[in-house]
């Protein structure tokens, strides 16, 4: 029995090694004539298929160049990033958070400033956008790739069945929900478990209406104004009225939850972004789409339109070359109009025109484009998340233990406060 | 009588808590397979419910279009060698720790049990460098080499537990009988270990098969994937195929079990209990 | 002669375990302790700040919230799962080393959870335990239990509680195999003997098993204790790395990891605070493992 043992140790120990050197074997270089190919990753596991697609057009345009997709699980991509970037393994095209988690790549020198390689930036984009991967004194190192958009999904079906109208000011929402509320329906497809989509898709997307929207964001950002200001417990309180119109046990419903409750046509409507689009295509779901609702008829809509995603050059890249014709290609109207059908509800924040051939997708992109509509962003995330503890996760903290009733707004906004204060504003 | 009726009413208390066991450890089993073979939404849409139309796709989706296989093996490979080793390793330094007086004795046994009190994780960055510079990035001896260190604290912990519960008359008596310390070893301590080996083997496996965290900061060549790091590709930001991803998280959990039953075979009572007469 | 020969033997067999364990863990992590003196948003902070960080965690708003909150919860989740897991998991070891037909299948049905992954278990507990379509709450109304119903997942009173007993579920196998070699090593003679005696079921657990036990139980715990203290996989994947709600199921795992390595939605993270962390996890592990080292030893 020993010596078989031995035996089995040895093979299992030579089958280790055979593995190892399947691993060491290096990958065929590039001779003259053969294909480049250019590693770019991302944390949207789920764009794989689609991102193959549209990056095949590039290929098809410039057949040197293969682009191949990496997507990192979203919750590990900003340590896989940073850690692949320092020790030189990193890929050759990178996707980059906005503001701070982008900022934060920059400034620790593993991206090309873009400026001068990718010349259309300032001129074809938005400003906000181009602003959300540029340093204060206007240095670029990002190339926006797409925007986000929040509102308000509604499953067209139920709103056909009791005759709704899109409402346009909070007293017709509300009294809007009230009647599905009597109908027997549920109303909204919500719940307080998951704190990001306190914020991200609800605080920040009817909740600007009543803080004052992209000037307040700003004076917050400036220090004019502190998170304690009336306006904030205003849109506090806003929010909480439509917890009356959430699910029974609420607080026990995750981000997953409510969106296949939704998808599942057990909910009337779901506040929530853009990029839901895709999911609710995929479902074969008849879907329509409102803004946030405004305080009083005449007031300027305050609609949140964010760039979310940006892309980067490696400067560790062995083929800068090809990578700077890639995100050329990716700064172009051509690849707006491939990615704004791919990926419907999500919008390249350029200024030149592109096609969007999905109706619903036009439609909330049309929204902000109407007279009186005016763009904003999440609270939190330029500047204030710099460093911890950050405006955001005080405010996660802050927005769930007030829906939740254990907190007043009052309490809420005193507590996001005083974490800014001890770093903000100095 | 009253003997006997004692007897059954214990037996039936005992099937009764096994039975109660059992049904707690089936349901959530039953709902993992019932939704591999559902579409994604229908998971949600009726969660309890069989599977309806039964979604062979998640499975064959596995080999034709993920290439699982490459995945399994790799993990296999991976998981068997730092097992291997870890036993090995272990049991010696456990042996000289348990039965050997000798100056520092303490201070080792401590200073291999601090490998538990730390995260791992800490040392993220200095791994990630330390392989790179010995060319061993994409390369899966440094996760063998990782988990065989990361298994070594518990391994000596337990060892060295069920060693010092070895009589040393039997080893006394093995030198009389003129054996040398390799004789004693593993002649008389390692068929009296095979518990403990089976224990170590068992409580590593889970940790190293089930690991993803290595394998995302070492590997990102395709073919040198181990399986949860595939499926952590599952995981889109806001949309997952959940049928897919139960599916393939059955199919994973099936290498262990088997692991498992195998080893289990090796729980012998009587080994022990004749060691310790003769 | 022998003394020499011995002495190299002994070094031969602690070498390896020595090597592997010294060059592939313990310098890699003793490089980025030393981190825990510095802050900085780098991969490797370079700003010297001393002591700063501990001082940080003990006393500053708001991370002394957070540091004495995981403190709580986490010992609170060691005694729930202690309970819960190993416990009930001996318990069922006993059961399971008795003579009848069947064990071998019991053994190993038992083990199959502990095989699964931590992700695919929150997940099905996760839709077991779910508001709107969760098999719990219906079967609850069905017993006419409705009044019972609350959002499980969702109350910072409840959560972590749930998170321990679906953590038993998940491991009640690791105490088992433990409990079970331990039993099964226990010399048949002993047990014969006390059978003879006419001891009972209970009787032979109090004086025979618990006492020959003793190291086991000692391991047992303290893997449990070192598990607990710095893992947090059920929690991210059951109530995500925040530990909702409102932080009730904050661990320091989960704190240790959010700030040595960022969120998904606070990409900022600080290594220097999250190393101090890891030494304050280190030391508070020590203690414990110490204790209850002394408390099970065997008296021999």
């Amino acid at each position: 029995m020993k010596r078989s043992q031995v035996v089995a140790v040895m093979l299992v120990l030579l089958l280790s090694g055979a593995l190892a050197f399947a691993g060491g074997k290096q990958e065929p270089q590039t001779a003259g004539g053969q294909k480049v190919v250019l590693r770019y990753t991302s944390l949207r596991t789920e764009d794989v298929e689609r991102e193959n697609r549209i990056n095949a057009e590039f290929t098809k345009k410039y057949p040197g160049i293969q682009i191949k997709f990496e997507p990192i699980k979203n919750s590990e991509y900003d340590t896989a990033l940073k850690t692949s970037l320092e020790t030189g393994v990193g890929a050759d095209i990178v996707i980059l958070r906005s503001y701070d988690g982008g900022r934060q790549i920059y400034d620790a020198g593993y991206i090309y400033e873009l400026g001068d390689l990718v010349p259309n930036i300032q001129s074809d984009f938005t400003a906000n956008s181009v602003a959300t991967w540029a340093t204060e004194d206007g240095t670029i190192y990002g190339v926006p790739y797409f925007g986000s958009i929040t509102g308000i999904w509604y499953n067209q079906e139920v709103f056909d069945q009791y005759s709704l109208k899109e409402p346009a000011t909070w007293d017709e929402f509300i009294a809007l929900c009230r009647s599905l509320k009597q109908n027997g329906e549920t109303v909204l497809a919500h719940g307080t478990n998951e704190q990001w989509v306190l914020t991200e898709t609800l605080l920040c997307t009817v909740g600007p209406n009543f803080y004052g929207g992209e000037k307040t964001r700003q004076a917050l950002i400036n220090g004019e104004i502190k998170y304690t200001d009336p306006r904030f417990v205003k849109a506090y309180n806003k929010i909480k009225e439509l917890v009356e119109f959430f699910p029974p046990n609420y607080q026990a419903i995750d981000y997953v939850t409510m969106q296949q409750m939704f998808m599942n046509g057990q909910a009337a409507m779901w506040i929530a972004g853009s990029w839901e689009l895709g999911v609710i295509r995929d479902a074969g779901l008849e879907v329509g789409w409102f803004g946030p609702p405004v305080e009083k008829k005449g007031d300027r809509m305050q609609y949140a339109f964010y760039a979310d995603l940006g892309l980067g050059l490696n400067k560790a890249t062995k083929h800068k070359d090809e990578a700077v014709q890639f995100l050329r290609w990716v700064a172009s109207p051509q690849h707006a109009s491939l990615l704004a059908n791919e990926l419907p509800g999500m919008f390249p924040p350029m200024k030149v025109k592109f096609e969007i051939s999905d109706p619903v997708a036009l439609e909330i992109v049309q929204i902000a484009q109407r007279a009186d509509v005016d763009t904003t962003g999440q609270l939190m995330w330029e500047k204030l998340s710099r460093q911890e503890p950050s405006g955001e996760t005080l405010q996660l903290e802050a927005v769930q233990k007030f829906l939740n009733g254990t907190w007043s707004a009052q309490q809420a906004v005193e507590y996001v406060q005083k974490g800014l204060d001890t770093w903000y504003y100095e | 009588m009253r003997g006997a009726a004692k007897r059954v009413s214990l037996r039936g208390l005992l099937y009764l808590v096994l039975g109660a066991q059992s049904l707690v450890v089936l349901f959530p089993l039953w709902l993992m397979f019932n939704s591999s073979l559902k579409a994604s939404r229908q998971i949600f849409r009726d969660p309890f419910g069989l599977p309806n139309p039964v979604f062979w796709k998640n499975y064959l989706k596995l080999f034709v279009q993920q290439s699982y296989e490459r995945y399994f093996l790799n993990s296999i490979g991976v998981s068997v060698v730092s097992l291997l080793l870890i036993v090995v390793v272990t049991s010696l330094a456990a042996y000289a720790i348990g039965k050997y007086r000798f100056r520092g004795n303490q201070q080792i046994f401590f200073y291999f049990l601090i490998g538990l009190m730390l995260p791992i994780r800490l040392g993220t960055i200095n791994i990630m460098q330390m392989f790179i510079r010995v060319n061993l990035y994409n390369n899966l001896l440094s996760l063998i080499a990782i988990y065989t260190a990361m298994g070594i604290p518990a391994g000596i912990l337990i060892f060295t537990g069920f060693i010092r519960e070895i009589p040393d008359e039997l080893r006394d008596s093995a030198r009389i009988d003129g054996y040398g310390e390799t004789g004693i070893f593993l002649r008389i301590i390692v068929p009296l270990l095979t518990p403990a080996i089976v224990v170590v083997a068992v409580y590593n496996l889970i940790p190293i098969w089930n690991d993803f965290w290595f394998p995302l900061i070492l590997i990102n060549r395709d073919e040198l994937m181990t399986v949860p790091l595939a499926t952590a590709r599952l995981f889109g930001k806001h949309e997952t195929d959940y049928g897919l991803l139960f599916a393939i998280l059955s199919a994973a959990a099936i290498p262990p079990i088997a692991l498992f039953v195998t080893l289990s075979r090796y729980f012998i009572k009587g080994l022990t209990a004749g060691a310790i007469k003769g | 002669m022998r003394q020499r020969k011995i002495r190299l033997f002994l070094i031969a067999y602690l070498l390896p375990a020595l090597t592997i364990y010294t060059v592939f863990m313990i310098l890699p992590i003793l490089q980025s302790m030393r981190y825990s003196l510095y802050t900085g948003t780098g991969i490797r902070p370079d700003q010297f700040v001393g002591f700063g960080n501990y001082v940080k965690l003990f006393t500053q708003f708001p991370f002394r919230l957070r540091f004495f909150n995981v403190l709580k919860n986490n010992v609170l989740f060691f005694i729930m799962v202690s309970v819960s897991q190993n416990v009930f998991g001996f318990v069922l070891a006993v059961l399971l080393t008795r003579r009848f037909k069947g064990r071998r299948f019991f053994r190993s049905l038992f083990f199959v959870p502990t095989a699964l992954s931590v992700i695919v278990v929150g997940f099905v507990f996760k839709l077991i335990l779910n508001p709107v379509w969760g098999v719990f709450d219906r079967m609850l109304r069905s017993l006419g239990l409705e009044a019972l119903i609350r959002p499980w997942l969702g109350d910072p009173a409840l959560a972590l509680p749930i998170l321990s007993l679906v953590t038993a579920w998940h491991f009640v196998g690791i105490p088992i195999i433990f409990f079970t070699a331990g039993i099964d090593g226990i010399s048949d003679d002993i047990i014969e003997a006390g059978r003879i005696d006419g001891v009972s079921v209970w009787g032979e657990v109090r004086h025979i098993l618990l006492p020959m036990l003793k190291p086991i139980i000692g391991i047992v715990t303290i893997l449990t204790f070192v598990g607990n203290f710095s893992e947090f996989e059920i929690v991210y994947s059951m109530e995500t790395v925040y530990g909702n709600p409102e932080y009730a199921t904050d661990v320091f795992g989960s704190f240790f990891y959010r700030t040595a390595f960022g969120t998904v939605m606070n990409n900022v993270n600080d290594v220097g605070l999250g190393a101090a962390l890891a030494s304050i996890m280190f030391l508070i592990i020590f203690v414990g493992v110490l204790f209850f080292l002394r408390i099970t030893r065997r008296e021999t």
